[in-house]
């Protein structure tokens, strides 16, 4: 641990941290814990309640109730998949409302229209 | 448990262990470095031979008594628990300025600089080793790998990983992510536990927001509002308190089910279980915000 104490940007990762390394991480520990939650989930209670099929067949594999069975590479790309996703759906959704913000009134250039 | 050789579980395991030893186990260069300083230079390329070799095999031999040491019943709890510190301790921002070992002292002579690195490397090093024991789920080989990989890399290649993480801190959060897993899954598979978690899985749940939520608090912490701030304790204290009518309830035979509650007192415990903690948690903030007060008229009265 002293190594990484002798980088500044290291030893304060938490604050130097970029915003899409961060999405990652944050990616990776949300999918470590819907392991946990597929770990802590007895499936026979969806089953009596007739949700087994929406809750853990979607292809058999992909589905929170199999990520019980997943490895540290597995929830690393998991988590890659996941950060990627939501990284082009803010951009998809950036640019979609973007055009749709008003400007500011007091703005010489409300319109954008020069003639 | 014994995985086989490219298995996606060996992989894994292999890649917990070099990220570990990436984010932890730094410390041999810089001891090595620092003991040999002040000494003559035919003497300092000895050194740092021996020393290297000195720190690996130490390293080795730890890490292997660790995977028997983990072994014994209540070890791996123990473990797992030190884990969730470790974790906490990396991602905490340094106060200000390098914090130097007091036992990496600059040597004069030959044995006492190789003395000084395996004894330095053998205290500063524990909890790299129990990080690795703990992802190593028992294999003797893939600590061996682990090291055989990271070690190098680390004793010859410090500069390579300071670049790395100074580029990347996020390498750093995903470091003390792996730990927290390491904890989680290191807990849950405590022999003393094994039968309890089974009978109340939604406990292993809770238990892993438990271990993320103390591992990640410095992360999490930096994003929150001052006035966000107490959940930082506020949160595992619930979860904490959530569990502990679950442990209580086994340990006194206690049903503390709301489904499965008849009598009165099942339902008072009930009660106490949702909403009992809200007295606690608004004392909790009121005594904060006392504190808080408190300090700012001390800082407005020294100035």
């Amino acid at each position: 641990m002293l190594l990484i104490r002798r980088s500044h940007r290291a030893a304060n990762a938490v604050r130097t941290v970029s915003p899409s390394g961060e999405l990652f991480v944050a990616s990776v520990v949300i999918c470590m814990i819907l392991a946990a939650y597929g770990d802590a989930v007895d499936p026979s209670v969806f089953g009596e309640l007739g949700f087994e099929y929406a809750l853990f067949d979607l292809g058999g594999e992909f589905s929170v109730l199999a990520m019980r069975h997943w490895h540290l590479l597995q929830l690393l790309l998991a988590g890659g998949v996941m950060a990627t996703g939501i990284m082009v759906l803010r951009i998809v959704a950036g640019a979609f409302f973007r055009p749709l913000e008003p400007a500011p009134p007091r703005n010489t250039e409300k319109v954008p229209i020069k003639l | 448990m014994e995985l086989d050789i490219f298995s996606t579980g060996f992989l894994s395991a292999l890649l917990a262990i070099v990220l570990i030893d990436l984010v932890l186990a730094g410390d041999n260069a810089l001891i090595i470095g620092l003991v040999a300083r002040n000494l003559p230079k035919e003497s300092q390329n000895k050194v740092i031979f021996w020393g290297t070799f000195g720190a690996i095999a130490i390293r080795a031999f730890m890490a292997i008594i660790v995977v028997y040491i983990l072994a014994v019943p209540g070890f791996m709890l123990v473990g797992g628990l030190a884990l969730v510190w470790i974790a906490r301790k990396l991602l905490t921002p340094e106060g200000g300025g390098h914090e130097e070992s007091h036992l990496a002292k600059p040597a004069t002579t030959f044995a006492g600089a190789v003395r000084t690195i395996v004894i330095a490397d053998a205290v500063m090093g524990v909890d790299n080793v129990l990080a690795i024991g703990g992802a190593a789920h028992g294999s003797v080989l893939l600590i061996v790998l682990g090291l055989a990989i990271s070690v190098p890399i680390i004793v010859w290649g410090s500069k390579l990983v300071i670049k790395l993480v100074d580029r990347f801190p996020s390498v750093i959060l995903l470091g003390g992510a792996v730990l927290a897993w390491t904890a989680y899954t290191m807990i849950i598979r405590e022999p003393f536990l094994v039968s309890w978690f089974e009978a109340h899985p939604a406990s292993k749940l809770v238990t892993a927001v438990l271990i993320f939520s103390i591992s990640l608090a410095p992360w999490y912490a930096e994003r929150l509002s001052p006035q966000m701030k107490p959940l930082t304790v506020l949160l595992p204290a619930l979860l904490v308190w959530m569990l502990a009518f679950e442990v209580a309830g086994s340990v006194w035979k206690m049903q503390v089910d709301y489904l499965r509650a008849t009598s009165e007192g099942e339902y008072f415990l009930e009660g106490l279980r949702w909403i009992g903690w809200l007295p606690l948690a608004a004392l909790f903030l009121w005594a904060r915000e006392q504190f808080l007060q408190r300090n700012q008229r001390a800082a407005r009265d020294t100035r």
